[in-house]
Order: structure tokens, then C-alpha cells, then sequence
């Protein structure tokens, strides 16, 4: 039942590659919080009440609702909707992609020595390439934003390869999650509205 | 005798009590009654540590000799820096006094929690925890540039402790039948001798890079350089060596983890090419400096950068990294001290409009030029021995490239600093007439004096208790 669903997850990834409306953005980041509950809920074997109520928190609430409402505030304020300048064109970025999940399927493979969840250890480090191509690939602070948020799920994702084992360490990283987003959002939202292009005030002239 | 866990536990609940008191409360006096009381309460708890070394408490915070070490330079610059703290934010509205000590003493907590902590996710948590508080603190005079070096150095940190966690996701990987308390350093020691060496591998690349945004080596290195230059200069001062020193703490644990497996050889050549990188971009920065305090943080980047060559080297080379860490902390916080008062005397931090310090205000004048011997490791400095040092592990390790090549980058570091600030101190201004800003009191001097006097002391006298201190910390690496 969890592979479709991790596969789904991959999929979203190659879409946030093409995307270039905002909005777009914020539908697959609330389309990967509602998978990652539904992963999280599937994959812990020795389910507490405490422990569901933590991912629920993080996942539904915090991923689906709170993150994606700051986010469409944020395009409110600046009145951004779309990435107007890459430094790649769509195509030669699904190209890249593509070569990160083919490079994510090997590395995988190649490490195949330890009872870890295989899909999910390919997923999520596509996931983590994913999420640092859009940060290099992308000119505007809202795109550095949403490869953060891949990057953060990817850490989830991560978790849950040996989070069945370890739930504790999937605590950990909610964490980081609640703490490191809330910040970042908000300082983004209160502050940083007249800078959403580029910030490019401090360098070495 | 009072439990060891009572007074680390009285300590956080005071320190929690103290920075909430601050932020709620916005009275000046009242702000600078409890930040007093809470370095004396850390500089009481550091003496603490000092009497019960290697004790283990609340369970995952351990009393050993680099965290205690640590904690002590922790201590010392807290005292330093809440002090020029006051003078700078003398003028602030008591509101933002009040968030500026909140942060502190939040950061000074946070990175006592890091230096104590005796397990990898313990330590990243705090590590975390830093993040949040050195934010306001950068972010403290409210200004465009200062709101763009916050937001680069909590997004990066942010990326930077995700990579962190995710090499501790693949430590997990080789435990995966060991509960979280069992990520404790001592018992990942056994764990990891038996675990898969790629996943170490992995774990030790994730990690190195994860925490390079604290200690500032390449390739994470941007946004500390970014911070250090756009923070309070009692903060820039704080945060070039006490969070610096976490992030190599951080490093460091880990590598004194692994360094019993098959991949000390892999960590090492990593540690080299990190730290020589670091050491490259930060002279050739350096060279082109056009910005006081920019300078001194690229100098930071490239102390960071001599640390991690002499980890990466071993053998005596340990004992020269933390000899070098120890003695920096002290440098430069020093020498940013002095370079926030001569921003006052001057008016500026733009190289081209600095000068003629020396007639200007004298006593700062002299203080700077005593950190520039320091920093440059020309003799009497301490930084002279650790340097000398690195080179000597060099030669007797046979990596004479590595050598020659620090050699050459160091010569041009040098040249850097002593251009620059021998132009400050001595020559006239280009282009603007030199004149008096503000006056600054002498005695706001007698800190940076004081410490370089200890980097200048442990260059002729190193005591017993230091050195064992020392060694002690090295013991368990490999010879």
C-alpha cells in the first residue's frame, strides 16, 4: 500500500522541476504533507496514541495547513505568482531531475547492505537532490523557500526508512520541522516582502 | 553536596527563567541586573564542571574535558561580551535592550547544552537551538542589510542542519536496533567499528557539511561571513568563536567517533580538502577585503580552516587544533571588540574612509595592532606555537605540498591583515579627512588587552594543567 504512495511523493518531485507558478507550488507541498501522513500512519508498526498525534500535528496541520497558508501570504504581500527567471529553462531541468532520480536509484542500490527500506531510502534522497537543484537552480527567495520544504520532507521520508525502529528519531526531526519553518516563514512574511526577487545587498565588491 | 543533576537542571530552568524575565519585563536596570546575575550563575556552574570532570548527567550530558574546556572560553567571553553588550545597546530603547539580552543569554545556554552534550541528537538539537537565538541577535539593528544576512544565515544554517541530521539518520542506519539514548557518543564508539564503512562514510560527509555553517568552512562558509559582518560587534565577537567552536565540536566528536574504523584515512583527506579550500577562498577574499569586519571574518574562516588541516593531518596536529581553536577564540574576539570601538572612533567600516587610528584614540590604536600580531601568529603570539605546530605535523607526516601550499596562503593572509590594519592604525584616510567621531573611554580597552595578554602568555608559558588538559582531549585519537 505505501509504494504507490512513496511513488506519488516522486512524482510531485518532477513536477515542482517544470512548475513555475507559485500557487502550483504550494498545491505539491500540500500534496506531499497529506502523503507523508498517510506514509508515516502506514509504516509505524508499533503505533502509540502520542506518537499519531505527533505526526498528525506535523503532517496534517502543520504541512497541509500552516506552512501552505504562510506560503499564500507570502504571494499575496509580494504579488509574485510565477518564476519569471530561472537559470535553467523547464526542459533542461526535468532533464536534471531525471538524472538525480536515476543517480538516487544507483546510489541506493550500491549501498543495498542493511535491512533498510529501499524505496524509501530512493525517494527520499531524490528528494534531497531535488530540493538543492531548486535552490540552485532558481533565482527567487519564495523558489530557495520551497527546496528547503523538499528538503525538510526528504528528512521525514529519510526517517521513516528506519523509523519503524527508531519512531523517536522521527520525533527529532519534526522538530526541526516546527522550530527551523516557523521561523523562516515568519521572518519572511513579516520582513522580507520588499526583497522577494533576490537579495544581493551583501558581497565582496 | 549537591546532585550534579540538580545544578545542570537549576541552571537551564535560571537561564530560561532569566531570558523569559528580560523579554516580558522592558526595563534597562532591570535587563542588566539579570544578565549580570546569569554570567555569574554560568561562570559559578563552569567552576562546577571543572570539579566533577567526565561525570555523566540527566543522562545525556556529560562533563568531559572538551566540553568543559570549552564551556570555560565560554565563560570568559560571555563576561567580555555582555559587557561591550551594555555600551553598545546603551542607547536602545529598552524594549529592543531587552530582546538583545533575552537572545544572548538564550544563546549562551544553547551553546552550553551543545558543548555538554554526550549524544549526536542531543547536540544537533542544540546546535538548532543556536540558530534561532543568534538570529535576533543578527538581526538586532533592524536594518535592510542586517534583515538579509539574517535571513541567508538561518536559511542556510536551516539547509546546513538538515544535512547534519541526515548524516545522523545514517549513524542511525548501522544502530538500527539501539533506542535513541544509544546514539551517546560512548556507545556509538563500539557500534560504529562493526558498522558498514560507507554508511560511516556518508554519515561523516553529511555531518562535516551539515555543521560547516557553524564553524564556517567551505563550502557552507557565505552566510557566516555574511553574519560575523553584519552582527552587533560584540555579538560578531561572540559568534567568531564560541558558536564557531560548536560547530567544531560537533565535528569533532564525531570524528573522534569514527577514528577507530577503517575510514579515519577517508575522514582525514576529507578534513584536508575542507579545510585547504577554506584556507584558499578565505586568502584570496582577504586580499580584496574592502570592509573592517568582513576581513576579520574571512580571518575566521581561515583560522577554521587551519584547524580542520591540522585534524585532517593528525598525529601532533591535534593537539595544534585545539590549541589553535583555544587561542583564536580569545584573538579575535579581541579584535572584534576593537573594531566596533573604532567604528565609533571613526565613523566607519569602509577601509578606504578608515585611518589615522592612532592619533584618533591611541590606547585602541595600540590594542589593535596587539591583536594584529596575535592573529598573524608573528611572535610573542600563542598562535605562533599552534601554527608552528601544524607546519611540524606537516613535515612529519610528509605532506609537503600541503606544506608548501598553506605556506604560500598563509604568507598571503598575512599580508592582508598587516596592509590593512597598519593603514587604519597609521595612514591618512583616502579621499575623507580623518576626524574624531566619538570619543571612547580607554578603560573599554582593558578587556581586548587582557585577552590578548592570555594569547601572548600561553606563548611563552603553557601551565601543566592546561597541557594535560590538552593532551587529555587528544588521548583517545589516534597517535
Amino acid at each position: 500500500m505505501s509504494i504507490p504512495l512513496v511513488i506519488m511523493f516522486a512524482v510531485t518531485l518532477i513536477y515542482f522541476s517544470i512548475t513555475e507558478r507559485f500557487r502550483i507550488f504550494v498545491n505539491l507541498i500540500i500534496i506531499q504533507g497529506v502523503l507523508l501522513f498517510a506514509l508515516a500512519f502506514l509504516e509505524l508498526k508499533t503505533i502509540t496514541l502520542s506518537t499519531l498525534l505527533f505526526v498528525a500535528s506535523e503532517t496534517l496541520v502543520f504541512k497541509v495547513i500552516v506552512v501552505p497558508y504562510l506560503l499564500l501570504r507570502i504571494i499575496r504581500k509580494t504579488g509574485v505568482e510565477r518564476v519569471f527567471e530561472k537559470a535553467l529553462p523547464s526542459f533542461y531541468s526535468l532533464l536534471f531531475v531525471t538524472f538525480g532520480l536515476l543517480l538516487s536509484i544507483v546510489v541506493s542500490f550500491s549501498m543495498n547492505t542493511t535491512p533498510v527500506n529501499m524505496i524509501y531510502f530512493i525517494v527520499s534522497l531524490f528528494a534531497l537532490y531535488t530540493g538543492l537543484f531548486l535552490i540552485i537552480s532558481h533565482k527567487k527567495v519564495f523558489s530557495h523557500l520551497m527546496g528547503f520544504l523538499v528538503i525538510e520532507n526528504s528528512v521525514l521520508l529519510l526517517s521513516m526508512a528506519i523509523g519503524s525502529q527508531i519512531p523517536m528519531l522521527i520525533n527529532i526531526g519534526i522538530l526541526l520541522d516546527i522550530f527551523v519553518s516557523v521561523l523562516i516563514l515568519g521572518i519572511f512574511v513579516m520582513r522580507l516582502k520588499q526583497y522577494a526577487h533576490e537579495l544581493t545587498m551583501l558581497k565582496d565588491d | 553536596m549537591i546532585d550534579a543533576n540538580i545544578i545542570l537542571l537549576s541552571f537551564f530552568i535560571l537561564s530560561f527563567l532569566a531570558a523569559l524575565s528580560i523579554a516580558l519585563c522592558h526595563n534597562k536596570r532591570f535587563a542588566r541586573i539579570i544578565t549580570v546575575l546569569f554570567v555569574a550563575a554560568h561562570a559559578g556552574f563552569t567552576t562546577y564542571t571543572w570539579f566533577h570532570p567526565g561525570e555523566t548527567v540527566l543522562g545525556y550530558f556529560t562533563f568531559d574535558k572538551i566540553g568543559v574546556l570549552f564551556l570555560t572560553i565560554l565563560s570568559m567571553l560571555t563576561i567580555t561580551t555582555v559587557y561591550h553588550g551594555f555600551i553598545y545597546v546603551r542607547k536602545n530603547t529598552p524594549k529592543s535592550f531587552a530582546i538583545y539580552h533575552t537572545a544572548l543569554i538564550a544563546l549562551v545556554t544553547a551553546m552550553s547544552g551543545a558543548y555538554l552534550a554526550n549524544g549526536m541528537t542531543v547536540v544537533w538539537i542544540f546546535v538548532e537551538a543556536t540558530t534561532l537565538a543568534v538570529a535576533a541577535l543578527i538581526y538586532h539593528d533592524r536594518t535592510a542589510i542586517a534583515l538579509e544576512a539574517t535571513w541567508k544565515y538561518v536559511f542556510v544554517c536551516s539547509i546546513g542542519i538538515a544535512l547534519a541530521y541526515i548524516g545522523i539518520l545514517f549513524l542511525g542506519f548501522t544502530v538500527q536496533n539501539a533506542d535513541l539514548l544509544s546514539l551517546s557518543f560512548s556507545s556509538v564508539t563500539g557500534i560504529a567499528r562493526l558498522a558498514n564503512p560507507l554508511y560511516l562514510k556518508i554519515a561523516f560527509v553529511f555531518v562535516l557539511v551539515g555543521y560547516s555553517t557553524k564553524m564556517g568552512l567551505f563550502p557552507m562558509h557565505t552566510v557566516t561571513v555574511d553574519a560575523h559582518t553584519v552582527a552587533p560587534p560584540p555579538i560578531s565577537a561572540f559568534i567568531s568563536t564560541t558558536l564557531m567552536n560548536v560547530g567544531f565540536l560537533a565535528i569533532f566528536r564525531v570524528y573522534s567517533l569514527f577514528s577507530s574504523t577503517s575510514i579515519l584515512p577517508f575522514m582525514n583527506h576529507v578534513l584536508l580538502l575542507s579545510g585547504f579550500l577554506s584556507l584558499l577562498v578565505s586568502s584570496g577574499y582577504m586580499l580584496k577585503a574592502k570592509h573592517n569586519k568582513r576581513m576579520l571574518a574571512y580571518s575566521s574562516m581561515e583560522n577554521m580552516g587551519i584547524v580542520a588541516i591540522a585534524l585532517g593531518i593528525g598525529g601532533i596536529g591535534y593537539y595544534a587544533a585545539i590549541l589553535h581553536i583555544v587561542l583564536h577564540s580569545f584573538t579575535k574576539a579581541g579584535l572584534f571588540y576593537q573594531i566596533g570601538q573604532s567604528y565609533k572612533v571613526m565613523g566607519t567600516y569602509q577601509l578606504d574612509e578608515s585611518g589615522n587610528y592612532m592619533n584618533l584614540y591611541p590606547a585602541g590604536a595600540t590594542a589593535l595592532l596587539l591583536g594584529l600580531l596575535c592573529i598573524t601568529a608573528i611572535p610573542p603570539s600563542g598562535m605562533f606555537i599552534s601554527e608552528l605546530l601544524v607546519l611540524k605535523s606537516m613535515v612529519l607526516q610528509k605532506y609537503y605540498i600541503y606544506l608548501v601550499l598553506t605556506a604560500v596562503l598563509l604568507c598571503f593572509v598575512m599580508y592582508a591583515l598587516l596592509t590593512r590594519v597598519l593603514h587604519i592604525v597609521y595612514s591618512q584616510p583616502r579621499g575623507i579627512k580623518s576626524e574624531l567621531h566619538e570619543r571612547v573611554n580607554p578603560w573599554q580597552t582593558v578587556t581586548q588587552f587582557i585577552l590578548f595578554g592570555i594569547v601572548i602568555f600561553l606563548c611563552f608559558v603553557q601551565p601543566i594543567a592546561f597541557r594535560q588538559l590538552l593532551e587529555g582531549i587528544v588521548s583517545t585519537l589516534p597517535k
